[in-house]
């Protein structure tokens, strides 16, 4: 196999790879940001002051909601083009000819200016809520935390939330993950349109437009 | 195809697309060009000698000539050269 058309090949299958991680844990996010909002809301009925903790839980579940499913929406919308791309790449196997290997890096490259900024804005909202859910994850369990001069101490609910924080802090740890290979998608494919341009000068000397 | 391309990439399309005769109608539908910007790249391409305009019972169609394999050629590389170097996104 040629070595450019291997290198394609494996950078469109990391990237889908990434992709579909990225659905399954955006999903993940939203079932657990609705769960965790209904739980801190439901918790609030039988208490007669106002418990603040709760009411934090509650409003920060549905803020790594809302961010799951932003994150869900973008995923969605970048991995349709990358899966056309991919399965033709799988289709085609080993007898791609170069014209056609070139129409799927030009395709891929019309999919990436189009998605650019929903990439920019996806290492962002990945970002956020891997932060939210990290900081939902520790408040699952967390019981009381009193920080003294002396230290800070913690104590955490039933055995049976660490599961439930296991998973929150899953989704983090995932979604900062993308977040960090969405940037380095994201600078590899920014370097190639400026090599693009670059070399749009041999193009345009073909095409005898650089008296114009 | 569809998305954002460069004018290059419009270009190099058309002209890979017209190897074998094609209509202006089939031209614009299989680039994702309205009639407008269609027209202006085909006559370009045309007046610069890499399409041959053939006209045969007033119907118009559209072939690419040896020059067009010239430009196909050095796009082509010019885009499989990306892939052959550093940067890479890897795992």
């Amino acid at each position: 196999m040629k070595p450019a058309l291997a290198q394609f090949r494996k950078e469109i299958t990391n990237f889908y790879v990434i992709a579909l991680i990225n659905i399954v844990f955006s999903a993940l996010a939203i079932a657990f940001g609705v769960s965790s909002a209904v739980t801190a809301i439901l918790g609030l009925a039988p208490d007669a002051g106002i418990p603040f903790p709760r009411i934090g839980s509650g409003i920060l579940a549905m803020i790594c909601f809302g961010l799951g499913l932003s994150w869900l929406l973008s995923t969605v919308r970048i991995f349709e083009g990358i899966e056309s791309i991919r399965d033709t790449l799988c289709q085609k196997a080993e007898d791609i000819s170069g014209d056609q290997m070139t129409c799927l890096i030009v395709r891929m490259l019309a999919h990436y200016r189009d998605n650019r900024k929903t990439i920019g804005t996806m290492i962002t909202v990945c970002t956020l809520a891997g932060c939210g859910f990290f900081i939902l994850g520790i408040n699952i369990g967390l019981h009381v935390l009193s920080v003294t001069p002396s230290g800070i101490s913690a104590t955490f609910d039933a055995v049976l939330l660490i599961p439930a924080m296991l998973l929150t802090l899953g989704i983090a740890l995932a979604s900062i993950l993308s977040s960090y290979y969405f940037t380095g998608f994201s600078k590899v494919w920014d370097q190639r349109l400026d090599e693009i341009e670059e070399s749009e000068c041999a193009l345009k000397e073909k095409l005898g437009l650089e008296e114009q | 195809m569809s998305g954002r391309r460069t004018v290059y990439e419009i270009y190099w399309e058309i002209l890979m697309y017209c190897k074998t005769p094609r209509s202006f109608t089939a031209i614009i539908n299989r680039c994702d060009l309205n009639s407008k910007t269609g027209q202006d790249h085909i006559e370009f391409l045309t007046g610069k000698g890499y399409l041959s305009a053939v006209t045969e019972g007033g119907k118009t169609s559209y072939t690419a000539t040896p020059a067009a394999r010239e430009y196909i050629a050095l796009f082509s590389s010019l885009y499989q050269k990306l892939f052959d170097a550093a940067p890479e996104f890897r795992l």
